[in-house]
């Protein structure tokens, strides 16, 4: 039986798998026959969870324990913008933990992302291993284009976490292209156009008989769908405050229906002209009265209310073109991927945009899903005829700290990966005793505008004189897009590196900790179909497996717990003491510490011959 | 499709410092864009670590240095401008790589350099046409530019602005001293 590799897409708002037979990709659908799940984990008061569809449903009743969009979360400092906008969001607690890490914290316990997300990647292994009937253990994971390294890393560890052997972090563009190449032997030219939840992408391909390679690659990590979401939202919040004189805001339940209805109403404008929202039950006021909300939304108000975030994507695209040096009249064709493309406002701005009609045989929803299973297939050696190979770029310029506070680019953005480069640097003063190597990825020339991925010490080098000091630092990335740093000294051959993993939120001795403890500890229980309350009914298809079945499968207790030994995260020397290490950056200050350990800029080779 | 035996993969991994971008990528010095492309697409065929992963670790970790190298030839001589960095590096004697980034400030260098001239001469009458220019002496501006055309005939920008200067003023104010 050959393995089963699959290809996951986890997505902010819906998650996806699917898997690679003889006659193309299959996606997998869940009991309920419903072919993507949501990236909600319900956490229900006796320490078990439920995740998917269902939980989602339970955002309403319970929002506190629910937690939804956790991929906005994923490698990020509790510090960044996009954690501050969460926690406005969402009801439930997320919390910071040592080094910036972000926690969720649900009734006594605390959870990092990884974990979160591990619990959704668990729910889709299981979907599979229910259609399958075998087991899963490999998977190519798809990220957004634009993710950091951090964000690689922690999508990574989620995968690690869920028991998953990730064969391959794949770009969502890169899948989807591939999805829609194979097997057709094109020579085209696409732009992929990726709106998911959260993440906004675009690619420019070449597609080649059986190379796919990536020209650019652009996006913004802030906009998504959930974006679209947030000015109904408003829309809605605000006629009731109108209507009322009170805050839904300020009621995490009203709060969660008008978010829902919210959702609903960007949904249904796909299919419908206008939409009628009616909640008989917002909140109560102070008299005990109950308080509802009906409000109409037609298409022109709605394209009203988004344009200006649709107005963002094309600047995206703009920059994508410009990078590839390429004209929307070079391109042979549009793809669009993400349910927000189903939008009408979004899908007439896009062929105006690009001066054509978006490819309508793709699935914005599954073609992710469908290429990762591709590639996984291919990666294992599984299925014949999937020997493409894919080319891709770095999304984000690779810095290192100099002085002053600047970040230098090591690797420019849109670089073909897998690649390394390597500079030399000199301490900033005589008879240094180290260095502090920092690694940033992001545009500015200030470090402090830039993501942090990673620090480490160096001190292997012949000290003396400043100029005769020479520190060789070597920066890699590989094909996943995740960054490695090695700093040596070319006369001692002394070395020092680290793979850099910092706000994945979890230290290796974290993840030694999460791997060894019992993968069966926390088993999800599924959206049991007694539940008839649900409009979900179980659609039968001709493969569907016995809903019966959907206990934790045995082979779950196996030996698919990790051998933490074979972890490639590696300690780096960060300071524990509770001190935040960009503070310094914050207040203006000289990033590095008045101490030893000073980068002076590039040796000036460049004018010295 | 290429395929390396295993002994000559160790072997290439072993040379692979000791080969220019041109050698990486087994194509001529005179190569053109597109074959830049294939070749690095062939290249890729054989190197990527996709294609690799079923190789014992040895051997994928000498593919991945192969196609790190494979990847940084193609980055430099895909783009004009970093190629011709390469070429002159190499023209010097100054070895077999070039760091991207390195190949972007020489080029932007080498901007600054045509920009204001490359011979001592063309700089010095080049000073001087832009100082009367300044001056509204259109006629020294002219001669000037002229002169330091002499010395630099494919200068860019100094046939620019002579160019610019002609369109902007008479014959007669241009032979005005």
């Amino acid at each position: 039986m050959a393995k089963n590799a699959v290809g996951i897409d986890l997505g902010t708002s819906y998650s996806c798998v699917s898997i690679m037979e003889p006659h193309g990709p299959r996606v997998l659908a869940n009991a309920f026959g419903e072919r993507t799940t949501a990236s909600v984990v319900f956490f229900r008061d006796d320490g078990s969870i439920e995740v998917g569809n269902h939980a989602k449903a339970n955002v309403i009743h319970d929002p506190v324990h629910t937690v939804s969009s956790a991929k906005r979360l994923m490698g990020r400092f509790f510090f960044s913008e996009e954690v501050k906008k969460a926690r406005a969001i969402y009801a439930y607690d997320i919390r910071e933990a040592a080094q910036h890490a972000v926690r969720v914290g649900i009734r006594n316990e605390e959870f990092s992302i990884p974990e979160i997300s591990a619990m959704v990647i668990r729910e889709i292994k299981q979907i599979a291993e229910a259609q399958l009937g075998t087991p899963v253990r490999q998977a190519v994971i798809t990220v957004p284009a634009y993710f950091n390294d951090n964000q690689r890393q922690a999508t990574k560890d989620a995968g690690k976490i869920a028991g998953i052997d990730v064969l391959r972090i794949l770009n969502e563009p890169t899948a989807a292209a591939l999805a829609y190449g194979f097997g057709r032997g094109m020579n085209q030219r696409v732009a992929v156009y990726d709106l998911g939840g959260g993440t906004f992408d675009i690619s420019i391909l070449e597609i080649g008989k059986d190379v796919f390679e990536v020209l650019a690659t652009c996006g913004d990590t802030f906009l998504g769908g959930d974006d679209f979401d947030d000015r109904v939202l408003d829309l809605l919040a605000d006629e009731f405050v109108a209507r009322h004189g009170l805050n839904p805001r300020n009621d995490p339940y009203a709060f969660e229906k008008l978010k829902a209805a919210a959702e609903e109403t960007k949904r249904c404008l796909s299919v419908e002209e206008e939409v009628r929202v009616q909640i008989e039950h917002v909140m109560k006021n102070e008299a005990g009265e109950v308080l509802s909300l009906d409000r109409t939304i037609d298409r022109v108000e709605f394209a009203s209310l988004v344009q200006d975030l649709i107005q963002r994507t094309f600047k995206v695209c703009d920059e994508a073109l410009q990078q590839s040096d390429l004209t929307t009249r070079d391109l042979d064709g549009v793809i669009l991927v993400g349910g927000p493309t189903r939008l009408p406002v979004i899908r007439k701005a896009v062929s105006d945009y690009f001066q054509q009609e978006p490819k309508a045989d793709v699935d914005p929803d599954e073609v992710v899903a469908m290429g990762a299973a591709i590639h996984a297939a291919s990666l294992t050696g599984t299925e014949a005829g999937s020997d493409s190979i894919l080319l891709d770029v770095t999304p984000l310029d690779l810095r290192i700290g100099v002085v002053g506070g600047l970040a230098e680019a090591v690797i420019e953005n849109n670089t073909p990966v897998p690649i390394a480069q390597s500079r030399s640097f000199t301490p900033a003063r005589d008879d240094q005793e180290s260095v502090t190597i920092r690694v940033y990825q992001g545009e500015s020339r200030v470090a402090a505008e830039n993501e942090l991925l990673g620090q480490f010490e160096f001190s292997g080098f012949a000290k003396g004189r400043r100029s005769e000091v020479q520190i060789e630092v070597q920066f890699e990335i590989n094909a996943d897009g995740i960054v490695e740093v090695t700093a040596s000294d070319p006369v001692t051959g002394e070395k020092a590196s680290t793979s850099i993993t910092l706000s994945s939120g979890l230290t290796p001795s974290d993840m030694e900790t999460i791997l060894r403890e019992d993968p069966t500890a926390r088993v999800s229980t599924p959206a049991t179909i007694q539940k008839e309350e649900t409009n979900l009914s179980p659609e039968s298809t001709e493969s569907n497996s016995d809903p019966h079945d959907q206990t934790p499968l045995p082979f779950e207790n196996d030996d698919n717990a990790i051998d933490p030994s074979s972890l490639e995260l590696e300690t780096d020397k960060l300071p524990d003491d509770g001190q935040p290490f960009m503070t310094e950056a914050v207040e203006g200050a000289d990033l590095f510490d008045a101490s030893v350990q000073d980068l002076a800029g590039p040796e000036s080779d460049l004018d010295g011959r | 499709m290429s395929t390396l035996s295993e002994p000559e993969i160790r072997a290439l991994s072993k040379i692979i410092d000791e080969l220019n971008y041109y050698e990486i990528l087994r194509i001529p010095p005179g190569a053109g864009s597109t074959q830049i492309r294939h070749a690095y697409h062939s290249a890729s065929r054989t190197f990527h670590p996709d294609v690799r992963r079923r190789l014992d670790t040895q051997l994928q970790t000498e593919c991945d240095r192969i196609s790190k190298r494979v990847t940084e030839a193609y980055c430099v001589l895909r783009d004009p401008r970093k190629r011709q960095a390469y070429d002159a590096k190499r023209a010097r004697g100054e070895g077999l790589r070039i760091q991207i980034s390195e190949a972007r400030a020489l080029h932007e260098r080498e901007a600054v350099q045509a920009r204001q001239g490359r011979t001592p001469e063309g700089r010095e009458l080049f000073r001087k046409a832009t100082e009367a220019i300044e001056q509204e002496r259109w006629g020294v501006a002219f001669q000037n530019l002229q002169l330091a055309l002499s010395f630099e005939a494919e200068n860019p920008f100094f046939r620019a602005e002579l160019d610019a200067l002609q369109a902007q003023h008479p014959v007669e104010a241009l032979r005005a001293r």
